[in-house]
């Protein structure tokens, strides 16, 4: 069922529950068990000289992927204000790093990761690790959210009635089932452990949540009819107005 | 003249497991669909009218169990055989599941290649 309206949620400062090991176990599983059925295919598998290319490049980006969350997971174990210092920074710098970073990926899934360009964008306080992993979790989410062939776009969007720069991941894929948006909110506004897409045990978003709070920002979702965007607000950097 | 080939449908939202199960299904002679998300699958089963379902359990927009209950509700889709790969295992057992025409259980965790090749070909006999 495709609903009319797009309905929006703001997530920041509204997780509370630390995600149980069990949790991240579980994240992990699935890019392993992935990881061991393509080993096995190219072990005992009859493949052509391309399937085999194909399979090994899909075992890099998978990998990639395995790690981006252990280094994430890392990260908020560890992570303090001195640590992860903001500064004023171009976001377009951040869109085109995560899109450079993520087109083997996308690639690999016949997808495309496009950054929609605005001028005149304003720097933003941010930490450009932080942004950089909190667009990465974004992309890779929509990623399974999207069409076949499909876009995702990275968008980036001022709003200067809030002095906030919203950068944003939109997918065009199935509209998520109003329940399951009902769930988030619900979960979210409860300050329960957040809850994602239905497949998902919601860590990636948790994880963002954590670093956006660490650069004074916060993430949240708008349900649109043909898919949905996750984005990230952070404030607009006051130095060029000061001088 | 050798008669057609059997037909599989694969439902797994994880793309490069799915084009996995594709390729190994393929090779064994078997005529493969895919439905990534279980919102579509009921339309590619109705479609294919397969001889058996490879399905994963924690799908995009729903469960496995929802589509099972779905394809109990149309007569003409009920009988039709189905093996589960799933990361829960350990978390189903048969007995909870064979009344949905689920034949065999594979653990993503633990399975080999030919052993989805064996499952489908066990449940497409059987």
């Amino acid at each position: 069922m495709r609903v009319n309206s797009s309905e929006q949620t703001g997530v920041g400062a509204l997780v509370s529950g630390v995600p149980s090991v069990s949790v991240a176990a579980h994240e992990l599983k699935s890019p392993l068990v992935l990881l061991r059925q393509l080993s096995l295919e190219l072990l005992n598998g009859d493949l052509t000289d391309s399937q085999r290319q194909r399979i090994l490049e899909q075992m890099v980006s998978v990998s990639e992927k395995g790690l981006r969350l252990t280094g994430d997971l890392t990260k908020t174990e560890t992570l303090q204000q001195p640590l992860f210092d903001c500064y004023p920074l171009n976001p377009l710098s951040v869109t085109d790093d995560v899109a450079n970073e993520l087109s083997g990926l996308y690639k690999a899934h016949g997808r495309t990761l496009r950054v929609s360009r605005i001028r005149h964008l304003p720097p933003v306080v941010a930490n450009h690790d932080l942004l950089r992993r909190i667009l990465l979790n974004f992309a890779d989410n929509a990623l399974h959210y999207s069409d076949i062939h499909g876009v995702v776009e990275l968008q980036a969007q001022l709003q200067r009635e809030r002095d906030i720069v919203r950068l944003s991941v939109r997918d065009y894929g199935p509209s998520l089932p109003l329940a399951s948006w009902r769930k988030l909110t619900s979960s979210l506004s409860n300050k329960q452990q957040m809850q994602a897409r239905p497949l998902s045990s919601g860590l990636g978003l948790y994880i963002s949540h954590q670093f956006a709070s660490a650069m004074n920002g916060h993430i949240g979702a708008i349900r649109h009819r043909d898919g949905a965007s996750f984005y990230v607000e952070l404030p607009v950097s006051r130095q060029l107005s000061i001088i | 003249m050798s008669s057609p080939a059997e037909r599989v449908v694969v439902v797994e939202d994880d793309e490069l497991l799915a084009e996995h199960y594709l390729r190994i299904l393929r090779r064994a002679g078997y005529e493969v669909y895919h439905a990534g998300h279980a919102l579509t699958a009921i339309d590619v089963i109705d479609d294919a009218r397969p001889h058996a379902i490879l399905l994963d359990v924690l799908l995009t927009g729903t469960n496995a169990l929802v589509l099972l209950h779905e394809l109990q509700s149309h007569k003409d889709l009920a009988s039709i055989p189905v093996v589960l790969a799933t990361n829960l295992a350990d978390q189903l057992a048969m007995d909870d599941v064979e009344s949905y025409g689920v034949k065999r259980i594979l653990d993503k965790a633990t399975m080999h290649p030919e052993d989805v090749v064996a499952a489908i070909r066990w449940a497409t006999r059987s």
